[in-house]
């Protein structure tokens, strides 16, 4: 997918807690940047020619400025490594222009889940719903408070709706649920960002409580690992793929790939390497959000989520509908 | 590009006979190829084929012409003719050939304007790397650039030409062949490597402007058998492979300290059952070396790949990535067949 970019300058970076720096983009001249719904997120150049997506954490009516906040990952395959040690305020940066993956739902009441760094978009929806005098609540688990990126705003102008829950004061999400999952209406929206274990528990809490998936959104932010491992494996979580073609629906285990179900099923598919190198079985992405497992489609190729390796990549929405 | 028919095949844009399908072939031809090594291009017509076009190639006054391998007057091949200082004769009938392909002797009429009919059909030509390229369809809105071999012009560094080495296979399998870490261990242990070292450490592919980059870091050593000691122990090879689509690929090997040895592959579609090796070679090190010595190691190490190449099957690369098995090691393989796909490559690589 062709994607415009912006040229933008680096005009502030700052600390957000622990281990997180935020990164504000301007035009040069100061001029509008073009307009994006929370939840967006660009494409960002890095030096050393690496292209990463990061959420825009700003609010919506503010066109002067994308705010971005980036997580210092140890295991960084390089994005991370890059904004942290790299980049410097005023220095010029190539963006593509914001997509949104992940937007706002209407819905009676909004409810924001953010594990870690996963605050970014959900921040950014915050301040829109607020914006727009819409009811929501935040919630916001981090390890420790130390590692809160975006505090004053959070005790600020979004204050009374925010929830934060530290794991070191006992308040992990397996120990604490938002109380929203509970007795929630048909019209209300759950979002969630932060590692896939995290969104895949939440999701999980929220179905027992009765949630249809289809007013359960997330995005995760997690690195795509290229090939998968037992480590990833023990992370996945379940999801479903329907075929185009005759609208029939399976479901894809958390142990199993997309490949296998569908082998079994004896759905005719077009298999070489079976480790996401080669792209003998890339399909056609019709719906849904692909978590790319693989290492042969470029960066720009995933960001366009037009196909995906049915081999060993998996799904960020809970459903895919591949032209199958 | 120009849809004149092909002058000998009125009915077609290929040449007579030609073993590519027209897209194929179209594609093809828009690229530089090189044809000969520069140094043996005198005044003498020479004879090279390339995409099943007949060329003649000659040097005049200093400028080196390619041309089609025919006289204007009664197509006779020029290739079989002789030269003076002004140009090649043609056996037949010794009309003399110059600068630009243009006519500048009619022998049975000296006193005769000569007409504008009376020139061979010329290709632009360029002169690098110690080798003659040339393009027979330049496309005119974006004319293809030459590839780039590294270190070439740099200073300390030796040229050297291989002697042009034939293959009886198609280009893109030998390219393919030249990308290949997994094989030193198996075929090239008469020359370079180690039988007991097969194990490929994982590595990466980046897209470049005119096809992709691999840096390969191993323990196989570039030092042949006897001199290995030369390399501290444990040290890491790194060899970096950079493609120029479709059939040009430089390989940089860094050697211990400063010294880098690159060799361009540069495999010239005779047709799509032929190919022309032409290599290219740059080193800052061992230069007293005899090159006679480089040429004869370096045809041994072609000489074992060809081994394989010519009984490869499909003769031709699959592009359908479904029809071949894949390995970690073939990464290389992948993201070329790939970049070839995505030229728009497609019918005469599947067969």
């Amino acid at each position: 997918m062709a994607m415009e970019t912006l040229e933008v300058v680096i005009d502030a970076m700052s600390r957000q807690g622990a281990g997180n720096v935020a990164v504000e983009l301007m035009r040069a001249d100061g001029a509008a940047l073009p307009a994006f719904e929370a939840g967006a997120h660009v494409d960002v150049h890095l030096p050393g020619g690496l292209i990463r997506q990061y959420s825009i954490a700003s609010p919506p009516a503010d066109r002067s400025r994308y705010v971005l906040c980036v997580r210092r990952e140890p295991a960084s395959r390089g994005g991370s490594a890059s904004v942290h040690e790299r980049l410097r305020v005023g220095q010029a940066l190539t963006i593509s222009t914001p997509r949104n993956l992940f937007a706002l739902r209407p819905g009676g009441h909004h409810v924001l889940v953010a594990g870690g760094i996963g605050i970014t978009p959900l921040l950014a929806m915050g301040h829109q719903l607020l914006a727009a005098g819409s009811s929501f609540e935040l919630h916001y688990y981090v390890r420790s408070r130390q590692e809160i990126a975006f505090l004053r705003q959070l005790q600020g102008e979004l204050g009374e709706r925010v929830h934060l829950h530290s794991a070191e004061e006992g308040r992990d999400a397996r120990q604490v649920l938002p109380g929203a999952l509970d007795g929630a209406g048909n019209d209300h929206q759950l979002y969630l960002c932060g590692p896939a274990a995290f969104m895949d528990h939440i999701t999980a809490a929220a179905q027992a409580r009765g949630w249809d998936a289809a007013r359960i959104h997330s995005e995760a932010f997690a690195p795509v690992v290229p090939v998968p491992s037992a480590d990833a494996a023990a992370q996945d979580a379940a999801f479903e793929v329907q075929l185009a073609s005759s609208g029939q629906v399976y479901r894809v285990p958390a142990d199993r790939t997309i490949a296998q179900v569908l082998g079994e099923a004896g759905v005719p598919l077009s298999l070489s390497c079976e480790m996401g190198i080669c792209g003998a079985c890339l399909t056609d992405v019709v719906e849904g959000m692909p978590d790319h497992r693989d290492s042969v489609q470029s960066e720009t190729e995933k960001a366009g989520n037009r196909q995906i390796t049915v081999c060993c990549s998996r799904s960020r929405s809970p459903r895919l509908t591949l032209a199958l | 590009m120009s849809a004149v028919p092909h002058p000998a095949n009125p009915h077609s844009l290929l040449p007579p006979g030609s073993t590519f399908t027209t897209s194929d072939w179209q594609l093809l031809a828009r690229q530089w190829h090189p044809v000969a090594n520069a140094s043996e291009i005198t005044g003498a017509p020479s004879k090279a084929t390339l995409l099943d076009e007949a060329l003649v190639v000659y040097r005049v006054k200093g400028e080196v012409v390619v041309a089609r391998d025919v006289c204007p007057h009664r197509g006779v091949p020029l290739s079989m003719g002789s030269h003076d200082e002004e140009g090649v004769v043609c056996p037949y009938h010794g009309l003399r050939f110059g600068a630009g392909g243009r006519c500048n002797r009619i022998p049975s009429s000296p006193n005769q304007a000569i007409p504008a009919k009376l020139s061979l059909a010329t290709y632009p030509v360029v002169e690098r790397y110690g080798l003659v390229w040339v393009c027979l369809a330049p496309d005119a809105d974006s004319p293809a650039p030459l590839p780039v071999m590294p270190h070439w012009d740099d200073a300390g560094f030796q040229q050297i030409n291989c002697p042009a080495f034939d293959i009886n296979g198609f280009a893109g399998r030998q390219v393919e062949g030249f990308l290949d870490v997994a094989h030193f261990a198996w075929i090239h242990t008469d020359t370079f490597a180690d039988p007991d070292n097969q194990l490929v450490p994982d590595y990466t592919t980046v897209e470049t402007e005119h096809g992709f980059r691999a840096d390969y870091i191993s323990s196989v050593s570039n030092y042949s058998e006897g001199f290995r000691h030369l390399a501290p122990a444990d040290f890491a090879w790194l060899r970096r492979f950079e493609t120029h689509l479709p059939f040009t690929a430089s390989l940089t090997i860094h050697f211990p300290g400063e010294q880098r040895l690159v060799i361009l592959n540069c495999a010239s579609p005779v047709s799509a059952r032929k190919t022309r090796l032409f290599v290219p070679i740059a080193r800052n090190f061992n230069l007293e070396q005899p090159v006679e010595e480089v040429h004869a190691f370096n045809l041994r190490i072609f000489e074992e790949d060809r081994a394989m190449v010519e009984l490869q099957r499909p003769e031709r690369l699959p592009l359908d990535m479904a029809l071949e098995a894949h390995i970690p090691a073939d990464r290389s393989s992948i993201a070329y067949r790939r970049g070839l796909k995505k030229m728009g490559f497609g019918e005469f690589f599947l067969v």
